[in-house]
Protein backbone atom coordinates (compact mmCIF):
# COMPACT_ATOMS: atom_id res chain seq x y z
CA UNK A 1 0.00 0.00 0.00
CA UNK A 2 1.50 3.63 -0.61
CA UNK A 3 0.32 6.20 1.20
CA UNK A 4 -1.15 9.25 0.29
CA UNK A 5 1.90 11.37 1.76
CA UNK A 6 4.36 9.46 -0.27
CA UNK A 7 2.42 9.43 -3.57
CA UNK A 8 1.93 13.48 -3.59
CA UNK A 9 5.63 14.18 -2.59
CA UNK A 10 6.89 11.72 -5.60
CA UNK A 11 4.36 13.93 -7.55
CA UNK A 12 6.05 17.23 -6.60
CA UNK A 13 9.27 15.13 -7.94
CA UNK A 14 7.65 14.64 -10.87
CA UNK A 15 6.22 18.21 -11.49
CA UNK A 16 9.77 19.88 -10.44
CA UNK A 17 11.67 17.73 -13.12
CA UNK A 18 9.16 18.66 -15.63
CA UNK A 19 9.55 22.65 -15.11
CA UNK A 20 13.28 21.94 -14.82
CA UNK A 21 13.30 21.07 -18.26
CA UNK A 22 11.42 23.63 -19.64
CA UNK A 23 13.47 25.82 -18.13
CA UNK A 24 16.49 23.90 -19.90
CA UNK A 25 14.99 24.79 -22.97
CA UNK A 26 14.98 28.50 -22.39
CA UNK A 27 18.64 28.60 -21.60
CA UNK A 28 19.32 26.85 -25.12
CA UNK A 29 16.67 28.92 -26.89
CA UNK A 30 14.43 26.24 -27.84
CA UNK A 31 11.40 27.90 -27.62
CA UNK A 32 8.87 26.14 -29.39
CA UNK A 33 10.18 22.87 -26.55
CA UNK A 34 9.96 25.36 -23.51
CA UNK A 35 6.55 25.77 -24.90
CA UNK A 36 5.48 22.28 -24.88
CA UNK A 37 7.28 21.56 -21.32
CA UNK A 38 5.97 23.95 -19.70
CA UNK A 39 2.63 23.41 -20.63
CA UNK A 40 3.25 19.74 -19.68
CA UNK A 41 4.14 20.79 -16.24
CA UNK A 42 0.93 23.65 -16.28
CA UNK A 43 -1.27 21.29 -16.83
CA UNK A 44 0.05 18.79 -14.56
CA UNK A 45 0.28 20.97 -11.46
CA UNK A 46 -2.73 23.31 -11.88
CA UNK A 47 -5.09 20.55 -13.96
CA UNK A 48 -4.60 17.66 -11.99
CA UNK A 49 -2.30 18.10 -8.65
CA UNK A 50 -3.85 21.03 -7.51
CA UNK A 51 -7.13 19.69 -8.16
CA UNK A 52 -7.06 17.14 -6.24
CA UNK A 53 -5.72 19.05 -3.60
CA UNK A 54 -8.12 21.30 -3.71
CA UNK A 55 -11.30 19.33 -3.83
CA UNK A 56 -10.17 16.29 -2.08
CA UNK A 57 -7.79 16.76 0.18
CA UNK A 58 -8.16 20.38 1.48
CA UNK A 59 -11.76 20.04 2.16
CA UNK A 60 -10.56 16.43 4.23
CA UNK A 61 -8.49 18.05 5.95
CA UNK A 62 -10.44 21.23 6.78
CA UNK A 63 -13.34 18.64 7.21
CA UNK A 64 -11.39 17.29 10.74
CA UNK A 65 -9.57 20.71 11.74
CA UNK A 66 -12.03 23.25 11.94
CA UNK A 67 -13.56 24.29 8.65
CA UNK A 68 -12.56 26.56 5.71
CA UNK A 69 -11.04 28.94 7.27
CA UNK A 70 -8.12 27.11 8.69
CA UNK A 71 -4.65 29.30 8.06
CA UNK A 72 -2.93 26.13 6.38
CA UNK A 73 -5.61 25.70 3.79
CA UNK A 74 -5.92 28.95 3.32
CA UNK A 75 -2.42 29.99 2.80
CA UNK A 76 -2.22 26.52 0.55
CA UNK A 77 -5.12 27.64 -1.65
CA UNK A 78 -3.77 31.40 -1.89
CA UNK A 79 -0.65 30.02 -3.32
CA UNK A 80 -2.10 28.15 -5.90
CA UNK A 81 -4.33 31.40 -6.84
CA UNK A 82 -0.83 33.09 -7.17
CA UNK A 83 1.00 29.88 -9.02
CA UNK A 84 -1.76 29.80 -11.71
CA UNK A 85 -1.18 33.38 -12.58
CA UNK A 86 2.36 33.02 -12.73
CA UNK A 87 2.16 30.00 -14.85
CA UNK A 88 0.29 32.23 -17.49
CA UNK A 89 2.86 34.77 -17.16
CA UNK A 90 5.58 32.72 -17.99
CA UNK A 91 4.45 30.95 -20.92
CA UNK A 92 3.98 34.80 -21.91
CA UNK A 93 7.47 35.21 -21.55
CA UNK A 94 8.35 32.63 -23.33
CA UNK A 95 6.17 33.34 -26.32
CA UNK A 96 8.24 36.76 -26.09
CA UNK A 97 11.63 34.96 -26.09
CA UNK A 98 12.28 36.71 -23.20
CA UNK A 99 14.42 34.66 -21.59
CA UNK A 100 15.79 37.48 -18.61
CA UNK A 101 11.65 37.78 -17.81
CA UNK A 102 11.33 34.02 -17.89
CA UNK A 103 14.61 33.33 -15.49
CA UNK A 104 13.04 35.94 -12.70
CA UNK A 105 9.28 34.05 -12.80
CA UNK A 106 11.49 31.04 -12.42
CA UNK A 107 12.97 31.89 -9.40
CA UNK A 108 10.05 33.31 -7.77
CA UNK A 109 7.62 30.18 -8.66
CA UNK A 110 10.45 27.67 -7.66
CA UNK A 111 10.74 29.59 -4.26
CA UNK A 112 7.02 29.60 -4.17
CA UNK A 113 6.96 25.73 -4.88
CA UNK A 114 9.84 24.98 -2.59
CA UNK A 115 8.11 26.63 0.73
CA UNK A 116 4.34 25.70 -1.03
CA UNK A 117 5.82 21.96 -1.13
CA UNK A 118 8.16 21.59 2.45
CA UNK A 119 4.62 23.15 3.87
CA UNK A 120 2.08 20.31 2.45
CA UNK A 121 4.77 17.88 2.79
CA UNK A 122 5.30 18.36 6.50
CA UNK A 123 1.51 19.45 7.76
CA UNK A 124 -1.12 18.26 5.23
CA UNK A 125 0.30 15.00 3.59
CA UNK A 126 1.24 13.47 7.18
CA UNK A 127 -1.59 14.44 9.16
CA UNK A 128 -3.88 12.75 6.18
CA UNK A 129 -2.01 9.62 5.18
CA UNK A 130 -3.00 8.90 8.73
CA UNK A 131 -6.27 10.37 9.22
CA UNK A 132 -8.03 8.70 6.26
CA UNK A 133 -9.44 5.39 6.49
CA UNK A 134 -7.05 3.98 3.77
CA UNK A 135 -4.28 6.47 4.43
CA UNK A 136 -5.22 8.06 1.34
CA UNK A 137 -4.58 5.67 -1.02
CA UNK A 138 -7.97 5.80 -2.63
CA UNK A 139 -7.21 9.48 -3.31
CA UNK A 140 -3.40 9.29 -4.66
CA UNK A 141 -4.49 7.21 -7.16
CA UNK A 142 -6.38 10.08 -8.40
CA UNK A 143 -3.29 11.37 -9.04
CA UNK A 144 -1.15 8.21 -10.32
CA UNK A 145 -4.04 7.90 -13.09
CA UNK A 146 -3.50 11.54 -13.91
CA UNK A 147 0.27 11.00 -14.28
CA UNK A 148 0.41 7.71 -16.37
CA UNK A 149 -2.38 10.09 -18.67
CA UNK A 150 0.00 12.42 -19.37
CA UNK A 151 2.71 9.92 -20.17
CA UNK A 152 0.06 7.80 -22.36
CA UNK B 1 -5.92 54.75 11.07
CA UNK B 2 -7.67 51.71 11.82
CA UNK B 3 -5.61 48.84 13.38
CA UNK B 4 -6.64 45.19 14.09
CA UNK B 5 -4.61 42.78 15.45
CA UNK B 6 -1.44 45.66 15.32
CA UNK B 7 -2.04 45.54 11.76
CA UNK B 8 -2.35 49.29 10.46
CA UNK B 9 -5.47 49.90 7.78
CA UNK B 10 -5.47 53.39 6.89
CA UNK B 11 -9.40 53.71 6.10
CA UNK B 12 -8.68 56.63 2.75
CA UNK B 13 -6.90 53.83 0.69
CA UNK B 14 -8.55 51.37 -1.87
CA UNK B 15 -7.65 47.33 -1.17
CA UNK B 16 -7.72 44.33 -3.36
CA UNK B 17 -8.78 42.59 0.12
CA UNK B 18 -5.56 40.65 -0.43
CA UNK B 19 -2.17 42.33 -0.28
CA UNK B 20 -2.72 45.32 -2.11
CA UNK B 21 -3.28 48.77 -1.40
CA UNK B 22 -4.52 50.92 -3.72
CA UNK B 23 -4.10 54.82 -3.71
CA UNK B 24 -5.93 57.19 -6.60
CA UNK B 25 -3.68 60.55 -7.57
CA UNK B 26 -5.42 63.65 -8.21
CA UNK B 27 -3.76 62.58 -12.27
CA UNK B 28 -5.90 59.72 -12.36
CA UNK B 29 -2.20 57.39 -11.42
CA UNK B 30 -2.69 54.54 -9.01
CA UNK B 31 -0.12 54.25 -6.47
CA UNK B 32 0.17 50.47 -5.81
CA UNK B 33 1.99 49.06 -2.55
CA UNK B 34 1.57 46.12 0.11
CA UNK B 35 -0.50 46.38 3.44
CA UNK B 36 1.17 45.96 6.79
CA UNK B 37 -0.49 42.67 7.40
CA UNK B 38 0.86 41.25 3.88
CA UNK B 39 4.20 42.31 4.82
CA UNK B 40 4.35 40.63 8.71
CA UNK B 41 3.12 37.48 6.74
CA UNK B 42 5.70 37.58 4.40
CA UNK B 43 8.61 37.89 7.03
CA UNK B 44 11.45 39.93 6.32
CA UNK B 45 11.80 40.92 2.75
CA UNK B 46 15.25 40.29 1.14
CA UNK B 47 14.33 40.88 -2.65
CA UNK B 48 11.96 42.65 -4.49
CA UNK B 49 11.92 42.87 -8.68
CA UNK B 50 9.60 45.27 -10.02
CA UNK B 51 8.27 45.22 -13.70
CA UNK B 52 10.26 47.79 -16.31
CA UNK B 53 8.77 51.21 -16.95
CA UNK B 54 6.39 50.87 -20.12
CA UNK B 55 5.45 47.66 -19.41
CA UNK B 56 1.69 47.08 -19.69
CA UNK B 57 0.02 44.65 -17.34
CA UNK B 58 -3.58 43.16 -17.64
CA UNK B 59 -5.71 43.33 -14.21
CA UNK B 60 -4.35 40.63 -11.58
CA UNK B 61 -1.06 40.39 -13.30
CA UNK B 62 2.37 41.10 -11.35
CA UNK B 63 3.68 44.65 -11.06
CA UNK B 64 6.24 43.17 -8.46
CA UNK B 65 8.09 40.03 -6.70
CA UNK B 66 8.97 39.97 -3.37
CA UNK B 67 10.42 37.13 -1.44
CA UNK B 68 11.89 36.83 1.95
CA UNK B 69 13.35 33.51 3.45
CA UNK B 70 9.94 31.40 4.34
CA UNK B 71 7.67 33.69 1.40
CA UNK B 72 7.13 34.66 -1.81
CA UNK B 73 4.81 35.87 -3.92
CA UNK B 74 3.75 38.47 -6.36
CA UNK B 75 1.77 42.30 -5.94
CA UNK B 76 -1.06 41.90 -8.46
CA UNK B 77 -2.71 45.55 -10.82
CA UNK B 78 -6.13 45.82 -9.78
CA UNK B 79 -6.54 46.89 -13.40
CA UNK B 80 -5.12 47.06 -16.84
CA UNK B 81 -2.38 49.86 -16.95
CA UNK B 82 1.24 51.15 -18.05
CA UNK B 83 3.86 51.38 -15.08
CA UNK B 84 4.88 54.53 -14.88
CA UNK B 85 7.02 54.83 -12.09
CA UNK B 86 8.40 52.25 -9.78
CA UNK B 87 10.37 52.73 -6.67
CA UNK B 88 14.03 51.84 -7.45
CA UNK B 89 14.87 52.02 -3.39
CA UNK B 90 13.17 48.85 -2.76
CA UNK B 91 15.40 46.76 -5.45
CA UNK B 92 18.27 47.87 -3.24
CA UNK B 93 16.16 47.71 -0.06
CA UNK B 94 13.14 45.55 -0.02
CA UNK B 95 12.90 45.59 3.94
CA UNK B 96 12.03 48.90 3.90
CA UNK B 97 8.65 47.47 2.82
CA UNK B 98 8.39 45.84 6.10
CA UNK B 99 9.41 49.41 7.71
CA UNK B 100 6.60 51.72 5.95
CA UNK B 101 4.24 49.81 3.97
CA UNK B 102 1.89 52.81 3.27
CA UNK B 103 5.11 55.46 2.73
CA UNK B 104 8.20 55.34 1.53
CA UNK B 105 7.85 51.47 0.59
CA UNK B 106 5.28 52.30 -2.35
CA UNK B 107 5.96 49.38 -5.23
CA UNK B 108 4.88 51.18 -8.45
CA UNK B 109 2.85 53.62 -10.19
CA UNK B 110 -0.01 52.51 -12.92
CA UNK B 111 -1.57 54.86 -15.54
CA UNK B 112 -5.18 52.94 -16.04
CA UNK B 113 -5.85 51.97 -19.65
CA UNK B 114 -9.83 52.98 -18.37
CA UNK B 115 -9.99 55.59 -15.50
CA UNK B 116 -13.62 55.39 -15.24
CA UNK B 117 -12.93 51.95 -14.59
CA UNK B 118 -9.79 51.74 -12.61
CA UNK B 119 -11.02 51.17 -8.88
CA UNK B 120 -13.83 48.48 -9.91
CA UNK B 121 -11.97 45.46 -8.50
CA UNK B 122 -11.11 47.19 -5.57
CA UNK B 123 -12.96 48.62 -1.62
CA UNK B 124 -12.51 51.08 0.30
CA UNK B 125 -14.19 52.28 3.78
CA UNK B 126 -15.71 50.37 6.23
CA UNK B 127 -16.49 47.31 4.31
CA UNK B 128 -13.03 47.14 3.56
CA UNK B 129 -11.28 47.30 6.98
CA UNK B 130 -13.82 44.59 7.78
CA UNK B 131 -12.52 42.47 5.05
CA UNK B 132 -9.50 42.79 5.45
CA UNK B 133 -9.97 42.25 9.38
CA UNK B 134 -11.27 38.89 8.10
CA UNK B 135 -8.40 38.51 6.25
CA UNK B 136 -6.13 38.85 9.45
CA UNK B 137 -8.07 35.99 11.18
CA UNK B 138 -7.71 33.97 7.96
CA UNK B 139 -3.79 33.57 8.28
CA UNK B 140 -3.72 33.77 11.76
CA UNK B 141 -1.83 37.66 11.54
CA UNK B 142 -0.30 39.86 14.42
CA UNK B 143 1.43 42.55 13.46
CA UNK B 144 4.12 43.93 15.37
CA UNK B 145 5.92 47.61 14.35
CA UNK B 146 9.39 47.07 12.46
CA UNK B 147 12.08 50.47 13.74
CA UNK B 148 14.85 49.42 11.16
Amino acid sequence: MTRIDQIMQQDHVRLDALLDISARAVREGRWQDAARHLEQFRHGIADGHMVVEETTLFPAFEAREGGTEHPLTALLRKGHQDLRVFFQEMAEAISAEDAEEFADLLSTVQTILKQHDAKEETELYPYLAEALPDHGQAVGQEILTFAAGERA
Amino acid sequence: MSEYRGCELPEDLFYDLDYVWVRPEEDGILTIGVTDPAQTMSGRLQKARIRKLGTHLEAGRHVATLESGKWAGGVPVPCAGEIVARNEALLDNPHLINVDPYGDAWIARVKPDDPRHALDNVKTGPDAIEALSAWIDRYDVQCMRCSD
